[in-house]
């Protein structure tokens, strides 16, 4: 049995970031690199699944990335994934969600899991998409949101719960292999202890590339995608003030602007 | 020959040889019993880790040798406990050495080379300092019963906090009943000691070298008096000495033989743990073996011997109990308990003759003997435990050991857990861009140094709190400008700093704290400086006491200390002395765990402060609760803080004026406490470092801008 988890490395803004010069991303310097806090949640998912079961699971995490994505990999090796493949090739900078999700299914074919997880979503992008699209290349069912799960490794299908508007809740049987993108909460998931990450970090990452899962330069990077980001823009700044002085002058002032905005004479 | 020449005891008087044979018969069976008892306690402690113990053997004895015979620990916050335990002790090894040494002469010197000594003047006096070695050793036993039987001492109650009432080991009657079997048993021989004495006396009343020196056994001679008096005759007391000697004889016997098996091992127990102990247990925790494949305790046999052997030396006496903070506040743990779980625990596990499958082994859960995470994570590692210890007993390494394992398995509060991993990913506990470490100097109107791209002689290690924190930040800044004021050559290590460690390292997370150590080392190695200097006692214990074992030797110092030295050398001077009424809070870090006592209190009596201690200050201050991580563990609704427990004994000082405080942690613990125990008006918390601002007005100078 074998659990296929995509995963990515997110980056967080620092304070006082920069925009890049040429205007389409935040400067490196100002990132902070992090696993996607729903990767964590969807590889939980599965290492939970493989601990209950008594058949032996293979948890695969995969994540479409630079080099420095090994990091977010050995973290989810220290968190009790088997194995990690990281698919890279030259010009792939520009993929958009659509193409990462063309090479996702290509690993996905020749790992042939029982499952495949990802997130919802990815915190910095939040496309909400490369799960969903995998899915669609491989011809697979899929489910968006769920925010639980009882799935026994090799069984035929999957039951799951997915969050709906208003606190519904859907319960949905699918048949596997499928898709799933995990929602946060779904589980709690494990402290990776620094003496695990560097445990994990003697462990192999396998590192493909376009040709290795069959596909070619077009496949992926700028024309393997359906869309480009043209610019990065930083909103205007609001009305917030901050109101100091003692508890006294602060209800003044903020009764002073409440007045302002009704439009009461002072 | 004169007649008191002749003078002694015949052992064994008018016995026929075959009770003399069913007595050493005895007597060998009491010693079997008790060498067997001795090798399954010994190969109960071997079936823990090794640990090698640095020393000399020979210094190590002599310091428990010391240790014991002033009582000074035992003596220590208890002085009516210490003295009566004197007592018994003294009372007890004369005694023991007035049966060896009949031993000696009947059974060794006498039948190998005719050499007998224990009579005349020497017999005389023998039968004179036993009978007041038993006095002793009964008055001591007597106090120790009306504590136990009247005084009703909170620290002598076996409930436990980390239990709830109808949990099997919640009362532990059996810890009572042993109490008092061990009192009773001595009593009784000790008593029954000198009736035997007295019968002896009375039965042999006709014999001069027995009656006439009778005196030199004043207790004996007296009670014989009254049994005579009483219409004993010398036939009576025959047969009363007679049978007294078998129940003497065999009470004793019983006594030897049960030893190893009830606290009266404490004898051993507790004179080898204080000779194993580990004299910086306080200040840095061990680091986890390249070897071992996962860190902490999970198992009972993943103790050292030398903790197994500490759960042994544990009597029960409550101190630890009545020192902890968390018990203080109604926490699930008593220090006293987690010993007591473990040893019930290694007793019932490890005592057989065959070890019992690992499975059997887990030291954590709620079963009878195991240790509950809640109770883990309670302890704040102030260290008032270990370091109110009489029997050296190393409760808080102990705890982390357990911790560590509790990390590995992710078993901690959620919140904990995301400040684990924020300070993997920046750095600090704050969530902070690594680059605004520094930030706080911007306020300044000089220019603090870089030590990383200047040398300087003081290197200024800041920390996470005094950088971070915005009420922190406001003393950090006067620290810098004293310094810069006095003239000082000083710099930091701005984002090449990370947090120190110390208090990861006490949650447990050794991995993190090795990761954080040896990146302030490398960043340490690449400035150049002649010593360190810091505001906070954490980070001060952690680089001066476990940077060592990373390969980071530096002279450190508290800033109390090094501004106590500026203002000796006339670099800082009171102008404005301060005439406050203050007391003084001893942080962990400096005071109990490095013994910083002094420096904060001269500096106070510098400024002009008058300085009012608390009850609990020095050794046995009281912890503000956020050690050991509990800072980043919020503290259970509606129960009381141990900052706000704090509060409370300050306000109790007459007309406080200040609460002075030298910890940044501290500053943040009790200006809140200060707030939510409503004594807010009445008195309030300042850094020493503000007070001395306050008496030493900033200079108009050359200072001005960069």
């Amino acid at each position: 049995m074998k659990i296929l988890i995509a995963v990515k490395q997110v980056a967080a803004l620092d304070e006082d970031f920069e925009i890049r010069a040429d205007g389409r991303g935040v400067d490196e310097e100002f990132l902070i690199r992090d696993l996607n806090e729903w990767d964590d949640y969807s590889l939980e998912e599965a290492v939970k699944i493989k601990e209950a079961s008594t058949a032996p699971v293979e948890v695969v995490v995969v994540s479409v990335a630079p080099e420095e994505a090994d990091e977010a990999l050995r973290k989810c090796l220290a968190k009790g994934a088997d194995r990690a493949i990281r698919i890279w090739d030259d010009g792939m900078e520009e993929s958009d969600p659509i193409a990462i999700a063309r090479v996702l299914a290509a690993v996905a074919k020749s790992e042939a899991p029982d499952m495949l997880f990802a997130g919802v979503q990815s915190s910095d992008q939040s496309f909400a998409s490369t799960g969903i699209a995998t899915a669609a290349f491989l011809g697979w069912p899929h489910a968006a949101v769920v925010s639980s799960l009882d799935y026994a490794p090799g069984a035929k299908s999957a039951l799951f719960r997915r969050e709906l508007e208003g606190g519904l809740l859907h319960e949905v049987e699918i048949q596997c292999p499928a898709v799933l993108t995990i929602q946060l909460g779904i589980n709690t998931p494990r402290y990776a202890s620094l003496r695990s990450i560097k445990q994990a970090a003697a462990k192999p990452i396998e590192v493909k590339t376009l040709a290795d899962v069959g596909l070619s330069a077009g496949d992926a990077g700028e024309s393997g995608s359906h869309s480009r980001i043209r610019r990065m823009c930083i909103p205007d700044k609001g009305r917030a003030q901050l109101i100091e002085g003692d508890a006294a002058a602060q209800a003044a002032r903020l009764a002073e602007i409440i007045r302002e905005f009704k439009g009461d004479a002072a | 020959m004169s007649r008191t020449d002749a003078v002694t005891r015949i052992l064994f008087e008018s016995f026929s040889t075959a009770e003399v044979r069913l007595f050493y018969a005895l007597g060998y069976t009491a010693i079997g019993i008790f060498c067997w008892g001795v090798y399954v306690q010994i190969r109960k402690y071997r079936r823990g880790a090794a640990l090698i113990l640095d020393g000399s053997l020979w210094s190590r004895a002599g310091d428990m040798v010391g240790k014991i015979l002033s009582h000074r620990t035992v003596d220590r916050r208890d002085h009516a406990a210490g003295g009566a335990h004197r007592l018994i002790f003294y009372g007890f090894v004369l005694l023991f050495l007035g049966t060896a040494t009949i031993t000696l002469q009947y059974d060794i010197l006498e039948p190998l080379f005719g050499i007998r000594f224990w009579q005349g003047e020497f017999y005389l006096i023998f039968s004179l300092v036993l009978d007041i070695a038993g006095v002793a050793m009964l008055g001591g036993l007597l106090y120790m019963m009306y504590r136990r039987g009247w005084m009703r001492l909170p620290k002598l109650d076996y409930t436990r906090p980390d239990r709830s009432p109808g949990d099997p080991d919640f009362l532990r009657p059996e810890y009572r009943r042993e109490d008092w079997a061990f009192l009773w048993t001595l009593v009784i021989i000790g008593f029954t000691g000198y009736l035997l004495e007295a019968a002896r006396l009375v039965w042999l009343q006709s014999r001069p070298d027995v009656w006439d020196t009778r005196w030199w056994s004043p207790v004996g001679a007296a009670i014989a008096e009254g049994l005579g008096a009483a219409g004993l005759t010398a036939q009576g007391g025959g047969v009363l000495r007679f049978s007294l000697w078998w129940f003497h004889g065999m009470l004793a016997l019983i006594f030897i033989a049960l030893i190893p098996f009830t606290k009266v091992k404490h004898i051993f127990t507790a004179a080898a743990s204080l000779m194993v102990r580990d004299p910086k247990a306080s200040q840095r925790l061990p680091r986890v073996p390249e070897t071992q494949a996962t860190p902490g305790v999970a198992k009972i046999t993943d103790f050292t011997w030398k903790q197994l052997l500490n759960l042994d030396a544990c009597t029960k006496c409550g101190r630890c109990h009545e020192a902890c903070p968390a018990r203080a506040v109604g926490a699930p743990l008593s220090p006293r308990d987690v010993i007591l779980s473990l040893r019930e625990f290694a007793n019932a596990t490890l005592e057989s003759g065959t070890l019992p499958p690992a499975a059997e082994l887990g030291v954590h859960g709620k079963s009878p003997g195991q240790v509950a995470m809640e109770t883990l994570w309670s302890c704040r590692t102030c260290m008032a435990c270990v370091e109110i210890c009489p029997v050296a007993v190393e409760h808080v390494p102990i705890i982390v050991q357990m911790r560590r394992k509790l990390v590995e398995d992710g078993a901690m509060d959620p919140l904990l857990t995301k400040t684990l991993q924020t300070i993997h990913k920046t750095g600090n506990s704050f969530g902070e861009s690594k680059r605004k470490r520094g930030s706080w100097t911007k306020a300044l109107p000089f220019k603090v140094k870089d030590a990383r791209k200047e040398p300087v002689d003081l290197l200024w290690f800041v920390g996470d709190y005094a950088s971070f924190d915005p009420r922190n930040q406001k003393v950090t800044q006067i620290f810098a400008a004293l310094l810069h004021e006095a003239g000082v050559d000083f710099g930091i290590l701005y984002d090449g700093e990370s947090n120190a460690g110390n208090d990861v390292r006490r949650v447990g997370e050794e991995g993190l704290y090795e990761v954080l150590a040896e990146s302030n080392i490398a960043a340490l190695e690449k400035a150049t400086f002649k010593s360190i200097v810091t505001t906070d006692p954490h980070s001060y214990n952690t680089i001066l006491n476990e940077y060592p074992d990373f390969g980071g030797k530096y002279e450190i110092q508290h800033y109390t200390s090094f501004l106590k030295k500026l203002f000796a050398d006339g670099k800082l001077e009171v102008t404005r002395p301060l005439k406050l009424r203050t007391t003084f809070h001893d942080p962990c870090h400096l005071g109990r765990f490095n013994k910083g006592y002094e420096a904060p209190r001269d500096l106070l009596n510098l400024l002009g402060c008058e300085l009012v201690d608390m009850k609990r200050c020095r050794a046995n201050s009281f912890c503000c609760g956020a050690g050991g991580g509990r800072i980043w563990i919020p503290d259970p609704v509606g129960s009381e803080k141990p900052a706000q427990n704090r509060m409370r004994e300050a306000a109790a000082i007459p007309g406080l004026e200040v609460y002075v405080v030298s910890c940044p942690k501290d500053l943040t613990m009790f200006e809140d406490a200060l707030k939510t125990t409503g004594n807010e008006g009445k008195f309030v918390v300042k850094e020493l470092i503000e007070l001395i601002r306050e008496a030493v007005p900033a200079r108009q100078t050359e200072t001005l801008p960069a």
